[in-house]
């Protein structure tokens, strides 16, 4: 007698090789990843390398570089992204270094501009500089961004005044920056692009990493001196804010160019018996890139100015708000400036 | 009986090759917390760079030892090392090969035993 067994046992089969397979993929063996790139880092990881790049920035001056290497991490949002650590760091408080470092950073990519020497800047004061690059993966159109590597000079000698920059940390939530001046009012500069004397970029396809010089001269951006520059900002607006969300006493500030947009980095001045703060605009782009607030303390009087000159405002006190039925809390000063 | 062993084997070898296929290509393991350790040599290199700049800018060498520390256990001396030989075989500007050269002579004047040890 001959037992009729079907097929069964070739699914079996099938399943039991799946599960082996499938254990050995993903757990004896799983995908080995040596070569990460810094967009696969974590979080932690993340804020580190922003740290470090902002750090570097500090020292370089470069902001293409630096531009580079945040696009390396693949935020969506740059700017925002670095805002938001620099107001961490601040309101962590532990390392007042690296809280100046991104938030110059992050206000320098509001501006567009550097800490005093900028990549232009650099090159006027050594002619045919070569600038190495930040690492791209080829070939990615991202590769672009600001990569540079050439060999660049400028056009016309920029008389840029270097910056100074004095930074102490007073308050855990405002970011008090002591800056001496500003660049001098001056003509876009538009670095112009020639053949590096070094090494020639060959175009030839890299295999999996591109090497740190790319085959494009990518061009520098037309550096232009921001906040704008001309005429000082007045006060356009003063008015008092009444939302129970605020939770605080504040002085909001907004800023806008005589178009009507937003300036971020714009420095302010806030000055009280015994006591003196410095913020900028543009650190919490979630409200506005031309926007800073300063917490009030009830009962103290302010006098508020931004750093560029102008009017100050003086005798600001926490204002008060009522509710319908009596209750009172504390409001906000909105003071909008505009460049006529 | 033995030709139904050979394609009960068979099937299994055909399944081992499905799980591995789908286990390391169509859904491999996902590295999404990577460390600076893990990063392609060419990121490294730039790793070290911004260190070197900043230490350059601030001379803080437990600082610059700190965040070499993040590439991975291996000396600092040693991954600055690596670094200035792979910057130079991607042809880095000197000044950047400079900077990681400073860095480089730095750690190598820490008192002996002190080089690993992060803040």
């Amino acid at each position: 007698m001959k037992e009729k067994r079907g097929s069964w046992y070739l699914l079996t089969g099938l399943v039991i090789g799946v599960i082996l397979g499938l254990v050995y993929a993903w757990f004896l063996r799983p995908v080995e990843y040596t070569d990460s790139s810094p967009a696969s880092l974590s979080s932690n990881y993340k804020d580190k390398y922003r740290t470090l790049i902002a750090a570097a920035y500090l020292a370089n001056g470069d902001l293409v570089r630096a531009k580079a290497r945040l696009s390396l991490l693949g935020d969506s949002d740059i700017y925002t992204t670095l805002a938001q650590q620099a107001q961490r760091a601040l309101a962590d408080g532990s390392s007042p270094q690296e809280a100046r470092a991104l938030g110059m950073l992050s206000v320098a990519l509001g501006q567009g501009g550097g800490p005093g020497q900028s990549t232009a800047e650099s090159a006027s004061a050594q002619p045919a500089q070569i600038l190495t690059a930040a690492p791209q993966r080829s070939p990615s159109p991202s590769a672009q961004i600001g990569l540079a590597v050439a060999a660049t000079s400028v056009a016309s000698t920029p008389s840029l005044e270097t910056q100074t920059l004095t930074v102490s940390l007073a308050a855990p939530s405002t970011l008090v920056l002591t800056v001496t001046p500003t660049v001098t009012s001056q003509d876009a500069i538009t670095p112009t692009l020639q053949p590096t004397s070094g090494p020639t970029a060959t175009p030839t396809p890299a295999p999996s990493l591109t090497p740190t010089r790319t085959p494009t001269f990518a061009p520098l951006p037309t550096r232009t001196t921001t906040p704008t520059p001309g005429a000082p900002f007045v006060l356009d607006k003063r008015e008092t804010i009444c939302d129970q969300n605020l939770g605080e006493a504040q002085i909001q500030v907004e800023t806008f160019d005589d178009q009507g947009q937003p300036v971020p980095g714009v420095e302010i001045v806030v000055t009280w018996e015994g006591g003196e703060e410095h913020f900028y605009t543009g650190l919490k782009p979630e409200l506005g890139m031309g926007y800073a607030d300063f917490t009030l303390t009830p009962g103290v009087s302010y006098n508020l100015r931004l750093a560029e000159g102008g009017q100050p405002i003086t005798d600001l006190t926490a204002p008060e708000c009522a509710l319908s039925g009596g209750e009172r809390y504390w409001g906000a000063w909105r003071l909008t400036f505009v460049q006529p | 009986m033995s030709s139904r062993w050979f394609r009960f084997l068979i099937v299994i070898a055909i399944g081992i090759a499905a799980g591995l296929y789908y286990g390391w290509v169509i859904d491999p393991v996902e590295f999404v917390d990577a460390t600076p350790g893990m990063l392609s040599a060419d990121y490294k290199t730039d790793y070290v760079l911004m260190v070197s700049e900043s230490f350059h800018a601030d001379q803080d060498l437990v600082l610059a030892v700190s965040r070499l520390a993040d590439l991975g256990n291996a000396p600092p001396s040693e991954l600055v090392q690596e670094a200035i030989d792979s910057g130079k075989a991607h042809d880095y500007a000197s000044q950047d090969l400079e900077l990681m050269q400073a860095l480089a002579n730095a750690l190598s004047n820490q008192p002996a035993g002190s080089e690993t040890s992060g803040p």
